[in-house]
């Protein structure tokens, strides 16, 4: 096919904005690695001064390590929940006799599509007047039901793709309900389910608006981050930055190899 | 046949989480709404009295119209350079293609905080912007000018929802069967002429479900104003968000997020029949 002068044109035009773009978004990275090494003072950046060893700094820090590890648990218990969760409302919703399937999956849409504010103070409001004090348990339920949506979405389609034939056979072969899940489908869901999860996780590790309101004095990493900030910049949370963007980046690497094209959009 | 009383007990056991987690919180706050704050103790009450205070103080009803336009703002930021980077995208070899859509999707996944932080290491007095500018000598001396200001959540905002916007117009964009657009050139339609008759009509769910993640994200968002806005970065979320922190005032809070919660509804409700929303979630 040739190409016109204007299609040519075009693609370069949109290529210059993708590249400024992405450059832009990658600022992140590059500005948080390298403040957490140089000094930078009025005059500018001081390369004499280069070290590591903020990040020496940065493991002796016992807030960090206890904030590290709430946001672990409670990133674990939100995934497992919503996975849970997840395999059942999507084996639900696909059978063919179920009820009220708009209104389950409306319920489970909706915290992925209001502002996080809306989740947040919804289930500060709910857990104050059954009096559940704010802890690890009220932010790994805001977790649970925004994660929950995405779990859902990946297992449900995953669920959908299988052919009901296989079903059918199963069941005339005189498999229970039990052994044609156990051996026909959850075989077939597992990688949708484990993917749902990885992605889950790397949600809940870094959510921070619902978190903020269900947070009592338990702080999670981006709460701590933020609570950090505000007194000032330092190059021990450069160096912080740079560690959680590492993870992040590789989970999100993780997530799309096992997200194939095509299937991405499930 | 399952009978139906079997039915129902099941879906009561799927929709019981979702019930008492989602419906029931929600209808809380909504219940909350309508109570009031005597002294420092939140009491039941039957009042529209939040709601009217909302509406009758003119800085919160200037704040909540001027969040509605900067939201406005953020999400035309994200489609006028969303569109042409998912296009292009869409337009590259399959090997290329792979690549840069995971650079532009892994930074959904980096850290919200740290964007935000960046923006303002970029923004800031001693920031990036300003050496940049300095050590070209187009300023003589760095400027406050960039940080701390409306235009300071504009910016951070876009950038932050920017991937949000690209990822739904790229998947739209790819299930664009190629014969439609073979078929067109086939038939003597200028490269332009397929653009607007064929790719632009068809990649319009992705549009939409872009447009409404930005817009409605950025509508919520507390924390960038609070972090790149300074004092005179008051948006809607923020004013939401004090009345469950120092000012103390749920109920009163609560009215206003009802009115968020009712404009996102709409939006969800009016441009998800435009568009199936389907081609939001990755």
């Amino acid at each position: 096919m040739i190409r016109t002068w204007g299609e040519i044109l075009a693609e370069r035009a949109a290529a210059l904005v993708l590249v400024l773009v992405l450059l832009v978004l990658y600022a992140p990275v590059f500005v948080g690695a390298l403040f957490s090494v140089v000094t930078v003072t009025r005059q500018g950046i001081d390369w004499q001064s280069a070290t590591l060893s903020w990040y020496g700094t940065l493991l002796g820090n016992a807030d960090i390590a206890r904030a590290l590890r709430t946001t672990l648990i409670v990133s674990i218990i939100a995934v497992t929940g919503a996975s849970v969760l997840s395999v059942t409302l999507a084996l639900y919703v696909n059978w063919q006799k179920a009820i009220g399937r708009t209104l389950i999956e409306l319920l489970v849409y909706l915290p992925f599509l209001l502002p996080p504010i809306i989740t947040g103070l919804s289930l500060l409001i709910f857990f104050a007047r059954i009096g559940v004090d704010r802890g690890v348990a009220t932010i790994a339920v805001g977790h649970s039901v925004f994660v929950l949506a995405i779990l859902y979405r990946v297992v449900l389609t995953r669920l959908q793709s299988i052919p009901p034939q296989l079903v059918e056979a199963s069941a005339d072969l005189g498999a229970t309900r039990w052994q044609t899940f156990r051996f026909i489908l959850w075989p077939q869901m597992r990688p949708a389910v484990i993917t749902g999860a990885i992605l889950g996780f790397a949600l809940s590790f870094d959510e921070t608006l619902i978190s903020v309101f269900l947070a009592g004095s338990d702080s999670t990493l981006p709460l701590r981050l933020w609570a950090m900030m505000r007194v000032g910049f330092t190059p021990e949370i450069n160096a912080l930055v740079t560690l959680v963007l590492l993870v992040t980046i590789g989970l999100a690497v993780v997530i799309s190899l096992r997200m194939h094209p095509g299937e991405g959009r499930g | 046949m399952t009978r139906l009383p079997v039915r129902l007990v099941l879906f009561v056991l799927a929709a019981a989480v979702p019930v008492i987690f989602v419906l029931v919180p929600i209808g809380s706050f909504l219940v909350m709404s309508f109570w009031k704050m005597d002294g420092a103790d939140i009491v039941p009450a039957a009042t529209v009295s939040n709601y009217v205070e909302f509406w009758s103080n003119e800085s919160y009803r200037r704040t909540f119209l001027f969040t509605l336009r900067l939201c406005a703002g953020v999400t035309a930021i994200g489609l006028i350079l969303g569109y042409p980077i998912a296009w292009v995208i869409w337009r590259m070899q399959s090997r290329w293609r792979t690549l840069v859509l995971l650079l532009t999707v892994i930074p959904l996944f980096m850290s919200y905080i740290v964007k935000i932080y960046t923006m303002r290491s970029i923004l800031g007095l001693n920031g990036l912007l300003n050496m940049a500018l300095v050590a070209a000598g187009i300023l003589e001396k760095p400027s406050t000018l960039f940080l701390y200001n409306q235009t300071a959540i504009l910016a951070t905002m876009a950038v932050v929802y920017m991937p949000f916007v690209i990822l739904p117009i790229y998947l739209a964009l790819d299930r664009i069967p190629g014969t439609l657009v073979a078929a067109s050139s086939d038939l003597g339609a200028r490269p332009w002429t397929t653009f607007r008759r064929i790719v632009l009509p068809l990649s319009a769910p992705g549009v939409v479900a872009g447009a409404l993640f930005s817009y409605i994200l950025s509508l919520g968002d507390y924390i960038t104003p609070q972090m790149v806005g300074g004092p005179s970065g008051f948006t809607f979320g923020r004013i939401i968000w004090s009345q469950f922190g120092l000012a103390y005032n749920w109920p009163f809070g609560a009215a206003m997020a009802a009115v968020l919660f009712v404009v996102a509804l709409v939006l969800i409700a009016a441009l998800g029949r435009l568009g199936k929303l389907d081609g939001g979630l990755p």
